[in-house]
This record gives structure tokens, sequence and C-alpha cells, in this order.
């Protein structure tokens, strides 16, 4: 499935504050990334990240 | 599209295309007309005209047609649309390629039109729909992006600039056209009347080669009043009026002293006796005050034209032939008018659009004016943030005002309506009725505190399962 750039926005956000807050890192990182945003980028690039989003059709009212 | 049920002319002439209004038009011409046989036969010749026109239109209005034929039941119509075997196949091969991604109608059409008549083409069709395809998807905006405020943006800046140079300035032909930020209010605030109607008028076939047809034309649309063809000379004494017109004139105008009898029989409570050059009024009862009224209504009464015309000017344009451009705006009457061709022939009063031709019309309308005043002055908005502003105002079915009195009146949610003008009347009235609010916009969740469902805010994130395939949980 193909993210659209706010969904991509909303993950690699997500992801950053869990790895901000202490979790560890589902892939090796090289040793000069530390910034947690850098981080879920490069996760989210791997597509390690397991967060997905939920697409829900709207209704027009 | 539940209106496409109700089959009055208004909802079918939508529907149709408009080369079937045109013909529609044309009937309507010919039976109010006295000289039926005669208009009859034209209709035919035009209807074959049209089928020739028709091939040589592009593909992507053929495809339209077809579309919207199916769409309309118990119209025949009467031209038949026929796309060449070679289109076809064409068709069938980029369908194939695109397996079931999207591309628009007119793209694929372009792309048809190009490669028939370049067969070298032919052998990278399919390089070329891939490209195309990437390109469109790319182009594609992002769902749940804010593109009315990025409309809006677009639409204002340039808006800021206008302001500056803005004055009526003699336009086309010396007709008086407003232009500029007034303009363009106009347009969004969906005016009844425009301040300077104007319209241009194209004629049909013979009309528009020949000057002097088109003089005819152009006399049986500009309005014309009895003071400007006659003089009128008030007898106090006797209590008489006597119309003198002005033979030359009326000979260049193509009218009658009988006509003129005739419009001036119409006034109530007096006499009318043509005497050879001249035309004696009398009143049916004497009376001094009665006698200047009538005076009055004579000067302005209407000899021979069409209400709200006020002047025309023919000019013969290239590459077209005669046009006439008129000031003063009545399009119902004009499409009437033989030989003036219904298919091309505009105004710029967009109501008067809506109601003749339907609100699609209008709508292209809307978008063509609201275009031409932005590049008029030199600025380039692209075209799609003004037909997002046409959808919004013409998405009822009525031509609705930006603003208070249109589109935010009608808004659905309560805070957004407060939020906008008159922030106390709205929440009694909401409050004395009970409405509820479903924080769907903007300025609600603002208002609330929450984030707004728009962009990221709109994104709902959840756990990815490996787990069980079918299904994503939370």
């Amino acid at each position: 499935m193909e993210y659209t750039r706010f969904e991509k926005a909303r993950i690699i956000g997500a992801r950053a504050l869990q790895i901000s807050m202490g979790a560890p890192s589902l892939i090796k990182i090289p040793k000069d990334i530390v910034s947690p945003i850098d981080i879920a980028m490069l996760e989210f690039k791997e597509n390690a990240i397991p967060i997905t989003v939920k697409r829900v059709e709207k209704k027009a009212s | 599209m539940p209106k496409k049920t109700g089959s009055n002319k208004k909802t079918k002439n939508k529907k149709e295309t408009k080369k079937d209004k045109t013909v529609e038009t044309v009937e309507k011409t010919s039976t109010s007309k006295k000289t039926v046989n005669k208009t009859r036969g034209k209709k035919q010749k035009i209807q074959v005209k049209k089928e020739e026109k028709k091939d040589k239109k592009t593909k992507k209005k053929e495809k339209h047609v077809k579309k919207t034929e199916t769409r309309v039941v118990n119209v025949p119509s009467p031209v038949e649309k026929k796309e060449p075997e070679e289109y076809k196949k064409l068709r069938e091969k980029i369908k194939q390629i695109l397996h079931d991604k999207f591309l628009p109608l007119s793209v694929i059409d372009e792309i048809i039109y190009k490669v028939a008549n370049d067969k070298t083409l032919e052998s990278k069709l399919k390089e070329i729909v891939t490209r195309a395809l990437n390109e469109y998807e790319k182009n594609i905006i992002d769902p749940s992006e804010a593109c009315g405020i990025v409309s809006a943006q677009s639409i204002g800046e340039p808006g800021t600039q206008m302001t500056m140079r803005t004055f009526h300035y003699a336009g086309v032909a010396e007709i008086n056209v407003t232009l500029g930020l007034p303009r363009l209010i106009e347009i969004v605030d969906a005016r009844s009347i425009p301040s300077t109607p104007m319209m241009n008028i194209y004629l049909r076939d013979e009309y528009r080669l020949n000057h002097d047809l088109a003089k005819e034309v152009a006399n049986q649309i500009e309005i014309t009043r009895l003071n400007s063809v006659a003089d009128i000379e008030t007898d106090l004494t006797n209590l008489v009026i006597y119309v003198k017109p002005n033979l030359k004139t009326l000979k260049n105008k193509h009218i009658t002293i009988d006509e003129i009898v005739e419009n001036i029989k119409k006034i109530r409570g007096i006499d009318v006796k043509a005497e050879k050059e001249k035309i004696k009024i009398t009143l049916d009862e004497p009376s001094f005050k009665k006698l200047l009224d009538v005076n009055e209504t004579l000067k302005e009464l209407k000899v021979k034209g069409i209400d709200g015309i006020k002047r025309v000017i023919i000019r013969n344009e290239p590459n077209e032939g005669y046009v006439i451009y008129s000031e003063g705006s009545n399009l119902e009457k004009v499409l009437e008018t033989e030989g003036v061709d219904p298919y091309r022939t505009t105004t710029n009063d967009i109501q008067a659009v809506g109601r003749v031709l339907g609100i699609e019309a209008a709508r292209n309308m809307i978008i063509q004016e609201a275009y031409n005043t932005l590049s008029e002055q030199g600025l380039n908005v692209d075209l799609r943030h003004i037909m997002l502003v046409a959808d919004l105002m013409t998405t009822d079915g009525t031509i609705r005002a930006i603003g208070r009195h249109g589109v935010s009146k009608e808004k659905e949610s309560v805070l957004s309506r407060a939020a906008f003008e008159i922030t106390v009347s709205h929440l009694l009235q909401a409050a004395r009725r009970g409405e509820t609010d479903k924080l769907g916009g903007v300025a609600e969740n603002i208002i609330v505190g929450q984030p707004v469902k728009l962009g990221t805010g709109a994104v709902e994130l959840v756990m990815k399962t490996t787990r069980k395939k079918t299904k994503k949980e939370k």
C-alpha cells in the first residue's frame, strides 16, 4: 500500500515518539544516526514500523 | 443524479450535449416564427452542417457526448455519433495497458488523437501510456489535502494586487465593461444582474458572412425607441400629439409606419390615427396632465428590438465574420432571434446562463468569466482553483454566492456558521431548534480544541499485525 504524505508523517511521528521514550529500534541503526526522528525515518524506509493506517471511506453528507 | 428523472426541458437541456441543445433551440424558433416551412428547411441544413462539424471536433467531445447519451432516456439524438474503427482499436489497447488503473478520459482521448494522426507513435503506445499514467499519478492531489484553503490563498493573493489598479475602462469596441476586482466580486457574489451586462452574439452561416444580413439581425436585437425614429410634437391648445416618423431612419431600420401605430395603440386611453406621414394621437377624455403623461410614454416607447439590449456594435472579426457585441443582455430573447448562433452566443450575466442553459453551463461561465477577469490583469491563477470555487457555488443546482448570503448561510454546522458572522444570533437560533453539531469541519474542531480532520489530522493509526493476514486490528 502506498501512503500519502500525511500518512507517512503520522507514522514516522508516532514511531519517533516511541523511540524518544526509550523503545528499542527494530532494525540495525548506524552509529551516526542519533535523532529519534531520523531513526524512525530509517525504519520507515526499511518497512519495519509495525504501524499502518486505517482508511475509512468518508460518506458524503 | 437525481435530476435525471425529471423530464422538464431545463433538466433535459442540462443533460444533453450542447449539440442537442442547439437543435432544440432551433426547433423553438421555428415554431414561433411565421415562416415555418422556411425555417424547417434551414434546420435540416444546420443539422447536416453539424454532422460535418462533428467529425472535425476533438475526440474529447465525442466521448463526452456518448457518455451523456446513455444517461438520457427517451431523447432520441438527432446526431449519430460514430467513432472511427481505428480509434476504437486504440482505445481497446490503452485499456489493456492500463489494466484497472485510471486515466482521465480527456487524456486518453488526446493520446488516441495524437497516435492516430502519427502512425510512428503506435509502436510506442505502451511507453506513452505508462508515462502519462505516471505523470497523472504524480500530479494527483493527496486525499485529505486542504485544497479549499490552497484555492482561497491562490485566488486571494493575486486579488490584493488587483485592487491597486482597478478602474472601469473602455474595453472591446467602445463598450464599457466592468473589469478587475469589482467584476470578480460580482461573479463570486452571484449577482442577479451584472453592473455592465454584455453579450457576444455570434451569427450563423450566411449571416456572419454577409454584412447586410448581420445588420438586419442587429436591428432585430437592438432596442429602438420612438423618439429616435420620430419627432413628437405636442399641440397643447388642441390637446393633440403628432408623431412624425423620420422616413429615412425607418427605412434604415426596416420599420413600417404601421408597426409604429400598432405599438402606440398599446397605450391605454388614447385614440390613434395614421395620416399620411404622421400619426395623430387624441385623448379619449380631454386632460392636460394625461397629455403630458402620454407624451412621456411615447418618447420611451419601444418600437423594435429586444428589451434590455441598449446598444449593439457589429464587428468583422478575422476567421469568424461578423459578430455582434451588445450592451445590455437578454439571453432568452436573443437566442430565439433568427440568424443567431445559439451554440456560441454568450452573455456575462451568469444568472441568465443558469436560467436558460442550465447549471452546468453556469458553472462553465463562472469559470470562464473569473479566469478571464484574472488573466486580463496579468494574473495567472491555476484553472483548478477557480473550478473549485465554481463547483462549490453550483453544487446544489442553484447559483449560490460565496459568503453570508449563500454558501456560508447554508452550512450544516452551527459552530462554523457562528464563527463566520453574527455569532450570537446563530447560536441562539441553534439552541432554540436544538441543533447538533457533528464537528466535521475546520472551524468547529478548532473551537472545541481538537485536531482538525485534515491532512495529518485525518490519519488514523493502527497496529500492523503479521499473524493474521486477513484483517488489521487495533
